[in-house]
């Protein structure tokens, strides 16, 4: 039986949330919180591009951008804010779209993927670098394994099941072809290069055994970021799909949270939007202010 | 540093300072560039150090003793300082773990507080309300709902309350209390556009008045057309539903 894949479109208030899925993936892997979103009031759009979700003939990294970049305008034309949100890949197709337009409200990072370079990456992965420019460009296909960046050992065992059956599951595809990787890499290096030009207020969410991708990418894009309203929070019960794994229940509120704290934020001109009332939080907001300081 | 000590040492511990060397880029760097230094010590510890000096192609008993035993010691320190720097990076992440959980609680901490606050505020509300009934001028409602609120405590309170006073709110968003119509009309044009917490005196009408006169016992003449003054009161509610202003007339 074949999965559809198919833009995911929940109706909600002003501020609407483009998501962007991961290498070759689908809606999806963002459904739940697409959904969850919507119920806190967001418009949430996960759409379908055309030569980056699966399914699709693999195209250039820069149509994955501009196939990003019509989705955005479209959703910038409806309603007064656009955020961005992305997953693995997608969180680095998003710091490239968010450096295009600027002008988005916030950008949420969710095990940001610039590097694959995680605990369960083999050691030989370097080489699918150079059998791109090989003839096994067209024939080889790198296969998903276990855990399928999942720590829930049920959700495990029902992915592996769907990856057996078909060629995605809701948490990604089971191959990734070579093409696709290697523009992955380059739209990698290409936001490595200008992400200190990025001002946008920025959520990073990472888990330490984010098997796929190290806690190294999200430090990179956290120490080297320009924006002055930046969280990042660190997992450490998921591993790289934190928007299916164990946590993702605290992925969904804390996205939503920091989002609309941007939206007041923006909308007022007061930093962190709403009242502090609790002193230990007003001590732990001085001591970031204070560290915030020194590092600049 | 090894060279210059030579004349002095002689071929006495040959990979001493390489292997100092290389534990302390292993500290500082990393495995792959301590293992670079320990090898490249290990060429010229061999060369400069371990008689026959400067001869390539001779190998004795010292030159594979050297070979031997300075890999080992080296590998060993390193092996040790790699394996703290990685318990150190892991403690670093679980302590970054555990501070990204200490401020989601802070936050959340933060909604609940301003979530009892408000509902303190609402309880008063209520109490204002059913201990000076008789006394109300007007309710106005400042914003539906405050921009704190929204989306963050998407709570059963805000809505029950909001759904009560929705009813009572007009779509001008000023309530008229029992006191709204003895009150004149120009005093509440006035009062609506610029109404803050504090005192307040407005003219009420003159049968009002005089009613008014009678039940506390004042005297007044019949047919007297000038209103009175009175003193009045405003305060402040902020609730889930939203901030009020309610004006009512004075003890």
């Amino acid at each position: 039986m074949k999965t559809s894949v198919r833009t995911i479109f929940n109706e909600g208030d002003g501020h609407a949330v483009l998501m962007l899925h991961g290498l070759s993936s689908s809606p999806l892997e963002l459904r739940y919180l697409a959904r969850f979103l919507n119920d806190e009031g967001f418009t949430t759009c996960v759409p379908v591009l055309n030569g980056y979700t699966a399914g699709s003939q693999e195209q250039a990294m820069e149509q994955w951008l501009d196939a990003a970049t019509r989705e955005y305008d479209a959703l910038a034309a409806r309603y007064e804010r656009v955020s961005i949100c992305g997953l693995s890949i997608g969180a680095a197709l998003s710091l490239a779209l968010v450096h295009r337009r600027p002008q988005a409200q916030a950008v949420a990072l969710l095990s940001l993927t610039l590097a694959y370079d995680g605990w369960a990456i083999p050691w030989y992965r370097f080489l699918l670098n150079w059998a791109y420019y090989s003839p096994l460009r067209s024939r080889y296909r790198y296969r998903e394994s276990a855990p399928y960046g999942l720590r829930n050992d049920a959700l495990r065992a029902k992915i592996a099941r769907a990856m057996e059956r078909d060629d995605f599951s809701e948490v990604g595809p089971s191959t990734i072809s070579l093409p696709a990787l290697h523009e992955a890499s380059r739209l990698a290096a290409s936001v490595r290069s200008h992400v200190r030009a990025i001002r946008n207020d920025c959520l990073i969410i990472h888990a330490i055994d984010d098997e796929t991708s190290s806690p190294r990418n999200p430090r990179f894009v956290a120490s080297s970021i320009g924006s002055t309203f930046l969280r990042t929070i660190w997992l450490d019960d998921s591993y790289h799909m934190i928007t299916s794994d164990n946590e993702r229940e605290i992925v969904a509120r804390e996205t939503a949270l920091f989002l609309r704290e941007s939206e007041i934020t923006s909308r007022t001109g007061d930093a962190g939007g709403k009242p502090v009332v609790s002193k230990a939080l007003a001590r732990r907001l001085r001591q970031l202010a204070a560290m915030g300081k020194g590092r600049a | 540093m090894r060279l210059l000590l030579h004349p002095l040492l002689g071929p006495v511990m040959p990979g001493t300072a390489f292997s100092v060397a290389a534990v302390l880029i292993e500290y500082y760097f990393g495995l792959a560039p301590a293992l670079t230094v320990m090898l490249a010590g290990l060429c010229i510890a061999d060369y400069l150090f371990v008689p026959p000096y400067a001869v390539l192609g001779f190998i004795d008993r010292s030159d594979v003793l050297f070979i031997v035993s300075f890999p080992l010691v080296a590998l060993i320190f390193i092996t040790l300082v790699e394996r703290l720097r990685r318990a150190q990076f892991r403690a670093e992440l679980i302590a970054s773990v555990a501070q990204s959980r200490y401020e989601m609680l802070l936050r959340h901490d933060n909604d609940r507080l301003l979530a009892r606050r408000a509902v303190d505020e609402t309880h008063r509300l209520l109490r204002h309300l059913s201990q000076h009934s008789k006394q109300f001028v007007l309710i106005q409602a400042l914003e539906r709902t405050p921009e704190w609120t929204n989306g963050t405590d998407a709570g059963s309170p805000r809505d029950a309350v909001a759904g009560v006073l929705a009813v009572t709110l007009p779509p001008a968003e000023i309530a008229p209390g029992p006191r709204f119509d003895d009150v004149e009309p120009e005093d509440i044009r006035r009062l609506s556009n610029a109404l803050w917490p504090g005192s307040h005196r407005v003219r009420l009408r003159a049968c009002e008045a005089a009613a008014m006169h009678a039940s506390t016992g004042m005297q007044c003449e019949t047919g007297d057309s000038a209103a009175q003054l009175v003193d009045c009161v405003c305060e402040r509610f902020t609730t889930h539903a939203g901030d009020f202003l309610v004006l009512r007339i004075g003890e």
